[in-house]
């Protein structure tokens, strides 16, 4: 038996040297293949007859709704663009790929999307999967504008960019907003302690917050998602509650407290807050406090972008899913079209086989030099900070006034 | 240097996946460039190999159920990636600290393997099932909560990433290394005190086996090679979230070890490449709107294999069509008729080739004896 | 005081859900020496079955129609996927149950799509208690967990067929040679456990109206050590361990500091139980034969 030991210990052995041998520097080999003398298409887009864009989103698990509003609304865009003839003839194609929200999905999502000839893409639809996609991306130079992961450090890299507002800076508009309306009071907290998104706004906000605010805070995790009465109990004398956290559990914890808390405190969400008036089964209305949100996109809006793409998502789709996600992913494929059309006015050539770096590079040259999305269902006139961070307008939305009705 | 009691095919596996990573490693040094997609696969493959054949050793051959493997891995991911991250700056993204990181996830899984073991002198069956479960969902719950100064907290921790190129190389001579040291234990006098403590634990200790002492070590070396395969993980990621080590993926480590066949090493590397192939590709496969099938397929294979593989009414079908029995005859006759009344070659077939019903009952009694003795309160 | 009554209600409740989904387990694995680990997603299907038959706007059709199913499923699933596996190692019949598991939530997923539906089964409003607001779904579960009980206890002790279950559940071989239908006495306790997780889901979706189609997972995974704790196999013990762990969940929640950790304080009491008393609570010691 010892010989076998030997032998087995001295093969790894031998291997481990050898690759110290074989590559003093441990550096990525780069693939000969992937810019060919044109430098223009790679061997993996080489054969596109459409424009790719690949994504990667929650179609099934806890976090589903916000996947398949992606997929519905970027489908939808692309649907569009393409009946009114794609870019100069050339069409747009979607796919998208289930990361069930989890992290540890994401290289082979990502490499089955990058070697299937994706150009460009629409990053992921939440931020933890996002992390990873980052760095991946980065690696192999490929554009993303992602529509709703909002981590701070998604647009980490220079490839990256975000069509929502970065965690950060919604908890520091909310302390602004808290700063200036609830000056000496008493406000609540209430955060999902192991979930980025949450967690994220949870710290800027805490950071930015005012020394005179008394703040209460409690939290949950996800095994403890569904009972709140502890919370809620903890909670039940503040008169402003700040809700950093999607809108399931916000919905659930609404519906336990509704007797519980003060009739007119006032509930105050992020972007997660969206959809929160179309759950299936949770009546809003039967909910004394008031709810609002900070959001840039109004899934009330009577006029505009925004009420020309919630007629017709729901139309197709149903209102179920309707929510920001699918809002700001129908923004970000036009916001994608444009720049490229913008880029082709210019003068750039884009074949319809240009590799993903070399339509990174257009893009970002866009992104960067002061490209302007005009109007779109999440805002007018957006653009894009050098690091990535979205710059437009935030409104506060009353989803719904105090009162039952 | 007894090469006549050495039995190729008792190393096949190590063999087969040494041929394969030498020609790898050939094609690597000659620059031959592979898809992502495949060097993803081969990373994942090799991890969820390793997590296989360390739980392999816990559950089939020491014959205790464990339901917190993710959290041994969780534990050498966190710690490996922190020093990896420490390390990075100061040597760079060498081979050095790879194996730095790696020493230090192993050691820290090693030590939480002996502090399971210690509950597992005690307890039995389904109770220790439930102490390895809520072991892992506290180790996952902790570094949820850290700061995001230390391991980063619900953030995750930012690890180093290594060269995609060559880290698939790594994880295969760690497939080789787990192999050689988890095959050769089994096969020593260690490994059959510890098949003995499975069988019946109060024989073993009449015959003088420490039983305290072999459990702690099937536990701790199971615990190290979790801690390496987290390691390795934190390697092939950017960044590590606790979320990812809950107890599904100990229970999908546990599937491939049971889909494998109990105590049988080759079974679990089969089964832990498959199921990962499958979960991997399954998603590329089925995008879109088919997402929804991927579970569904996944629990009806699972459900299907299982039952063909274990309902006693089936077993004299499975006997017909057996392929692996029909070679087993074959390699028998040709090569080594005498092998049957050859004493060790017996200790060397009988912990891979058991029946599923003797493994793991929860009693010490006998199996045909099991039924009259379990009561209500068990053990 | 009102921190003091709140926490008892909440706590209790709670732990009467726990208790009532551990029976399940506890009572499946006495009899069929098996963990069930599909019992949690059983209560996810009671939840949608509430869900589908609310629709008619009775409450009592929609809670019945819950149990009817629930028990048709879990003979179902017990005759399709467990029976056959009878005989053969517990781990196999373990990973099935893990696979029914699985399929019941993609089932429910394909069928019920991934956003949650919020299920108002009553319209029910709190009391005043001592002054203290307190829940009437809180009080109403606690009432109905401890009838379970009470009945349960009762229809083991004092009728046939509760006694032919601690017959099988003592010694299986020895309870057929006494002309006790053993195939039959397993397939009644799946019945009860069933009809019991259908009632689980019931009082959880009165606590919290998400439903999801991995609604019931965590609960499963929380009286399952809820049942460990009591001593698995034991029917009071099973009561006991879930009004245990929903105390310590009530109370841990409370306290800000130690809320997130609040699985890591539970599952940590359980290994000190366990160590303490290896069989739980109330788990019967048996001595090893050779």
């Amino acid at each position: 038996m010892k010989s076998i030991k030997i032998l087995s210990l001295l093969l790894a052995l031998i291997m481990c040297l050898g690759m110290f041998a074989g590559c003093g520097d441990i550096e990525d080999i780069e693939d000969a293949g992937n810019e060919d003398g044109t430098g223009v298409s790679s061997k993996y887009t080489e054969k596109n007859t459409t424009y790719k864009i690949g994504v990667s989103g929650p179609l099934t698990g806890g976090a589903a709704p916000y996947g398949v509003a992606v997929k519905n609304s970027a489908q939808m865009a692309v649907d569009e663009i393409n009946a009114a003839g794609g870019l100069n003839g050339v069409k747009f194609e979607l796919v998208v790929m289930d990361d069930k929200h989890d992290a540890t999905l994401i290289p082979t999502n990502y490499a089955a999307l990058y070697e299937g000839g994706m150009q460009v893409s629409l990053g992921t639809v939440t931020t933890a999967p996002g992390l990873e996609f980052k760095t991946l991306s980065k690696e192999d130079n490929v554009f993303f504008l992602t529509p709703s992961a909002s981590g701070d450090k998604i647009p980490e890299f220079d490839n990256g960019y975000q069509m929502c507002f970065a965690d950060g800076n919604q908890g520091k508009v909310a302390a602004d907003f808290v700063n200036d309306n609830y000056s000496g009071k008493t406000i609540g907290v209430f955060f999902k302690s192991d979930d980025p998104y949450s967690k994220g706004i949870y710290d800027q906000f805490k950071a930015n917050i005012d020394a005179s605010v008394t703040v209460t805070e409690t939290s949950f995790t996800e095994s403890t998602k569904t009972d709140f009465s502890s919370q809620i109990d903890t909670l039940k004398n503040c008169e402003f509650i700040f809700m950093p956290i999607y809108s399931e559990p916000a919905s659930l914890f609404m519906t336990q407290a509704k007797d519980i808390l003060l009739a007119d405190a006032v509930y105050f969400g992020c972007d997660g807050f969206d959809g929160i008036d179309h759950l299936e089964g949770f009546e809003i209305n039967k909910i004394p406090q008031k709810v609002t949100m900070l959001s840039h996109f109004n899934s009330k809006a009577t006029e505009g972008k925004a009420k020309e793409f919630i007629d017709k998502y729901v139309d197709k789709y149903g209102i179920d899913t309707l929510n920001q996600f699918g809002a700001s992913a129908y923004d970000c494929v036009y916001a994608i079209y444009g720049a490229m059309k913008a880029a082709i006015d210019s003068g750039k050539e884009i074949p319809v086989t240009i590799s993903a770096s070399a339509l990174c590079d257009i893009l970002k040259e866009q992104f960067n030099g002061g490209y302007t999305f005009a109007d779109g269902a999440t805002g007018q006139n957006i653009k894009w900070a050098a690091n990535g961070y979205v710059e437009k307008g935030a409104i506060q939305y009353v989803i719904k006034d105090a009162g039952t009705n | 240097m007894n090469l006549k009691k050495f039995k190729f095919t008792h190393y096949i596996n190590y063999f087969v996946i040494g041929i394969l990573t030498i020609v790898l490693a050939v094609l690597t040094m000659t620059k031959t460039v592979f898809p992502s997609s495949f060097l993803y696969l081969m990373e994942k493959m090799s991890i969820s190999v390793i997590l296989a054949v360390s739980l392999s050793l816990v559950v089939g051959f020491l014959g205790e159920l464990s339901l917190g493997h993710a959290g041994f891995m969780c534990v050498g991911a966190y710690l490996g990636g922190k020093v990896a991250s420490m390390l990075v700056p100061v040597m760079g993204n060498s081979i050095p600290t790879f194996l730095i990181s790696l020493a230090v996830g192993a050691i820290a899984a090693a030590i939480c393997g002996a502090i399971i073991g210690i509950p597992a002198l005690r307890l039995r069956g389904d109770y220790l099932a439930i102490v390895t479960l809520a072991f892992g969902e506290i180790v996952k719950s902790i570094f949820q909560n850290t700061s995001d100064a230390t391991f980063g907290g619900a953030m995750g921790l930012a690890t180093p990433r290594f060269s995609k190129s060559y880290l698939f190389l790594f994880a295969l001579v760690l497939v080789l290394i787990t192999l050689a040291v988890v095959q050769n234990f089994i096969r020593s006098k260690h490994g059959r005190a510890v098949t003995a403590i499975r069988d019946n634990e109060i024989a073993a200790k009449a015959t003088g086996i420490n039983v305290t002492k072999y459990k702690l070590i099937a536990f701790i070396i199971s615990a190290t090679f979790a801690g390496v395969a987290g390691v390795l993980y934190s390697f092939s990621t950017s960044t590590i979230q606790s979320i990812t080590f809950d107890y599904n993926y100990s229970i999908e480590i546990l599937v491939m070890v049971v889909l494998g066949g109990m105590g049988n090493i080759n079974g679990s590397i089969i089964a832990a490449a498959l199921i990962t192939f499958l979960n991997t590709k399954l998603p590329t496969i089925l995008t879109g709107d088919l997402a929804v099938l991927q579970d569904l397929l996944y629990a009806l294979i699972l459900i299907v294999i299982i039952i063909y593989n274990n309902a006693p009414a089936l077993k004299n079908f499975r006997d017909r069509v057996s392929l692996s029995k029909l070679l087993k005859k074959l390699f028998r006759h040709k090569n080594d008729p005498s092998s049957i009344s050859d004493d060790a070659a017996k200790w060397d077939v009988v912990p891979t080739k058991i029946e599923m019903n003797e493994v793991l009952s929860v009693d010490v009694v006998p199996p045909d004896l099991q039924d009259p003795s379990g009561k209500g309160g068990d053990d | 005081m009102e921190l003091f009554l709140t926490t008892l209600i909440n706590g209790l409740s709670l732990g009467g859900i726990y208790a009532m989904i551990a029976l399940g387990y506890t009572m499946v694995y006495g009899i069929a020496k098996m963990l069930n680990f599909a019992h949690g997603d059983i209560i996810m299907v009671g939840g949608y079955t509430i869900y589908v038959f609310m629709a008619t706007k009775n409450p009592f059709l929609a809670i019945f129609m819950a149990v009817l199913f629930c028990v048709i499923l879990g003979i179902l699933i017990e005759k399709i996927a467990y029976k056959p596996l009878r005989g053969a190692s517990p781990l196999a019949v373990l990973i099935t149950a893990i696979g029914v598991s699985y399929l019941l939530q993609s089932l429910a997923l394909i069928i019920f799509k991934s956003a949650s539906k919020t299920v108002t089964v009553f319209e029910l409003k709190s009391v005043s208690l001592f002054g203290v607001p307190v829940q009437i779904s809180a009080l109403l579960t606690l009432a109905v967990t401890v009838v379970v009980m009470v009945v349960l206890t009762l229809f083991i002790k004092y009728t046939r067929l509760g006694r032919a279950m601690i017959a099988v559940s003592e010694d299986k071989g020895a309870a057929q040679l006494m002309g006790i239908n053993v195939n039959g006495i397993i397939t009644v306790t799946f019945a009860i456990g069933s009809a019991l997780a259908a009632l689980a889901g019931l009082f959880l979706l009165m606590r919290a109206p998400n439903l999801t189609n991995t609604f019931g997972a965590m609960p499963g995974i929380k009286a399952f050590t809820a049942a460990v704790i009591g001593g698995i196999g034991s029917i009071p013990g099973a009561m006991l361990g879930g009004i245990l762990l929903g105390f310590v969940e009530c109370i841990a929640a409370k306290i800000t500091v130690i809320a997130p950790y609040t699985d890591a304080i539970e599952f940590s009491i359980l290994i000190i139980i366990l160590l303490v008393r290896p069989t739980g609570f109330l788990g019967k010691k048996r001595r090893e034969k050779v």
